[in-house]
């Protein structure tokens, strides 16, 4: 049997459900003044602005390498500072080190877990990190010695509490940043495995990260299944910015070069550019042919460029400024899961769920 | 009840965080948008992609590459 309410709890009841309400009142109405304020600045249209640049000139850019050696889909890369080796994983889990000039395995890790999503090249070099389905990211020194087992030499780092998605180093082989299928991104030291920072504020799965170019101070951008993207300060932990116009998942963030803005790809097919000092969205990078969602994207070296990786295997090259496509690049036989720049700019390299990776120029 | 008082946690923080987000400067589109023309200009030439010069891009060149280990 079950006694009716005491009268105090049922007026505390009442008195929390007021508190609630004004709090969500007070809620969405701060996000009508953010949209008004945001709104103040929209005197101008980026291509507007653009019209008087040059257009550019015709593109002639082809697969020059493709690395066959994967046996399942290629989930993710990233290039070396040296700007020719390149470290690619895959669903199979196996993470593999390439030279992209000769197109030779230099080194190659089966990890205990199927579906590496992340992997990332140390500054120095003498490192990758890795994981995915196993919540961890993992760092493997590279050995010299090519009989070496690099297995044996693995170092846990980070621990999440649902798969890996994205791992970085940040200006050191001493700290990685990493964001998960738990809704977090989260700072760590690579010697001690410490937990140094966590960043909480995403609704649902963190995607994708970007750290700032090291210029612009420490702060990152992430993308997540809550369709937006935020930008955070890594020494506080603090949310700065948050931006919400895509309307799917946010797939990929990538910083422009000068630190000013980022672009964003998603699965609802478009690629979008953001201005950090605008704090708005300026552009929008899209056709109304262009239906498959965006896996990845990157900046050329000056930031005139925008590559997009595609799910209908194309690769979409943009015109930043004037939001108009330059190129469309085929190739892959199935999904663009993975692009990047390669760090002097003289190409770019996409890893796909045909097994292969393919480096443009 | 103290699902009611988890969820104003939230609510109080959400709102805290909305104060930062609508109190930052901005700057106008205008001038953000000639800022990010001017970095893509100053860069355009050092640019491999936009300004190729096939002679000295690595991936494109014809012969073959010799590691000599």
């Amino acid at each position: 049997m079950r006694s009716p309410p005491i009268p105090e709890m049922a007026t505390q009841e009442v008195q929390l459900n007021e508190t609630l309400a004004h709090l969500k009142t007070e809620s969405d109405n701060l996000k009508s003044k953010l949209e008004e304020e945001r709104a103040k600045l929209h005197d101008v249209e980026l291509h507007q602005v653009a019209e008087k640049v040059e257009g550019l000139g015709q593109f002639v850019m082809k697969t020059r390498r493709t690395l066959k050696g994967h046996g399942n889909k290629v989930l993710c890369m990233d290039w070396c500072k040296d700007k020719r080796r390149i470290v690619s994983s895959s669903q199979d889990g196996k993470v593999i080190v390439w030279d992209a000039f000769t197109t030779n395995k230099e080194h190659a890790v089966t990890m205990p877990c199927t579906w590496v999503m992340a992997c990332a090249y140390a500054p120095s070099g003498c490192a990758v990190a890795c994981g995915g389905l196993d919540n961890k990211c993992s760092v493997y020194p590279l050995s010299l010695d090519k009989n070496e087992n690099l297995a044996a030499k693995k170092k846990s780092v980070a621990m999440h509490t649902n798969y890996l998605s994205a791992c970085s180093f940040t200006n050191s082989d001493m700290q990685i940043l990493t964001s998960s299928g738990d809704g977090t991104c989260a700072l760590w030291d690579v010697e001690s495995g410490q937990l140094l920072q966590s960043f909480h504020g995403h609704a649902a799965d963190v995607l994708c990260l970007d750290l700032a170019p090291s210029e612009t101070g420490n702060t990152f951008v992430s993308g997540g299944c809550d369709k937006k993207a935020n930008v955070w300060d890594m020494r506080s932990g603090q949310c700065i910015q948050s931006f919400e116009t895509h309307e799917s998942d946010i797939n990929s963030v990538r910083y422009y070069p000068s630190g000013d803005a980022f672009a964003s790809g998603s699965d609802d097919a478009t690629c979008r550019l953001y201005d950090l000092r605008a704090d708005r969205e300026v552009a929008i990078y899209s056709k109304e042919s262009i239906i498959f969602g965006v896996s990845s994207v990157d900046f050329s070296l000056s930031g005139r460029l925008l590559f997009g990786g595609y799910n209908d295997y194309t690769i979409n090259v943009w015109d930043v400024l004037k939001g108009t496509r330059v190129s469309i690049l085929f190739g892959h036989e199935n999904r663009v899961s993975t692009l990047r720049v390669s760090p002097d700019g003289t190409a770019f390299c996409t890893g796909s769920w045909d097994h292969t990776l393919r480096i443009w120029a | 009840m103290s699902n009611n008082m988890a969820k104003i946690a939230d609510a109080r923080k959400t709102v805290e965080q909305l104060k930062l987000e609508v109190n930052i400067e901005r700057m106008m589109i205008s001038k953000a948008a000639a800022d990010l023309m001017t970095y893509c200009e100053a860069h355009a030439k050092e640019d491999p992609l936009v300004t190729p010069l096939a002679s000295e891009n690595p991936f494109r060149e014809k012969k073959i590459f010799c590691v000599i280990i």
